[in-house]
């Protein structure tokens, strides 16, 4: 299937995310897949937004590849 | 008056003779305009509506039947019955070719977005089992079950899916439309199993 690389940022289909205050990257691995140590892939998937996994911020959208 | 009554009976029969060889050459042009008619349309009404025109060609072979055993009349009063059974079997072939072309065109302008979102969808799926591969624990709503059945289910999304393009690029978009769209179904039953709801 040609598109199966569409990068997430370009798929509508992708689920996202809207943090909520007090959540960490983690607690939103944790949520979607189950496993905390999963972060770093939610935020390799939104470098566009996210600067540093350390640093979301309530109201962001992000992308839960 | 016997004499009189056999010559009567003799001019009888020739005129009856003579009427019956008159009646040949229409007969015959009959049968032959109807079949080359009929054999203009064939090909297609063979393909949209196969029944009718088994019920016209019942009626053309009982007319050539009539006409091999010289029963003219026959045929020359069976003509115009036949030639308006072809006549409306002209029509619905072209209205049934019509249909299948409005359908045609349909699933030719639905298969432009189907053959963008499909992609995008089993691509958001096979990331998301690819993570849940990775998870050493599952999240709530989720269960091996139903994480192995995503796995099964996209390879066969993928194998229909290629078919579907299969038949798009061969013009057939109907079918491609059709496999398409049990894709996207299983596509979007997949992602609610698999708790893909944006929140």
């Amino acid at each position: 299937m040609a598109d199966d690389k569409t990068p997430a940022q370009d798929n509508p289909y992708t689920q996202t995310h809207v943090v909520a205050a007090g959540e960490t990257l983690g607690k939103i691995a944790q949520k979607y897949y189950g496993d905390a140590s999963l972060y770093q892939q939610i935020f390799d998937a939104n470098r566009d937004v996210l600067k540093d996994p350390n640093k979301i911020f309530p109201g962001q959208k992000l992308r839960i590849p | 008056m016997k004499k009189q009554l056999s010559w009567l009976m003799a001019a009888m029969m020739a005129m009856l003779i003579v009427g019956c060889a008159n009646q040949k050459g229409p007969a015959e042009q009959a049968v032959a305009g109807a079949e080359s008619a009929l054999n203009a349309i064939r090909d297609t009404a063979q393909k949209y509506v196969p029944d009718q025109l088994a019920a016209v060609d019942t009626q053309l072979a009982s007319l050539k039947d009539s006409l091999g055993k010289g029963d003219y009349k026959t045929v020359v009063a069976g003509a115009p019955g036949l030639n308006a059974a072809i006549n409306s079997l002209k029509d619905a072939t072209a209205a049934k070719a019509a249909e299948a072309e409005a359908a045609m065109a349909k699933a030719k302008e639905a298969w432009g977005s189907m053959s963008t979102d499909v992609p995008k969808m089993v691509a958001a799926l096979q990331s998301r089992v690819d993570m849940l591969s990775k998870s050493h624990h599952l999240p709530s709503g989720v269960t091996k079950d139903s994480l192995a059945s995503a796995k099964t289910g996209l390879d066969s999304m993928k194998s229909a899916w290629a078919d579907a393009s299969a038949a798009a690029t061969s013009g057939d978009f109907s079918t491609a439309m059709a496999k398409a769209t049990a894709v996207k179904d299983q596509a979007t039953a997949m992602m609610q199993s698999l708790g893909m709801s944006s929140g």
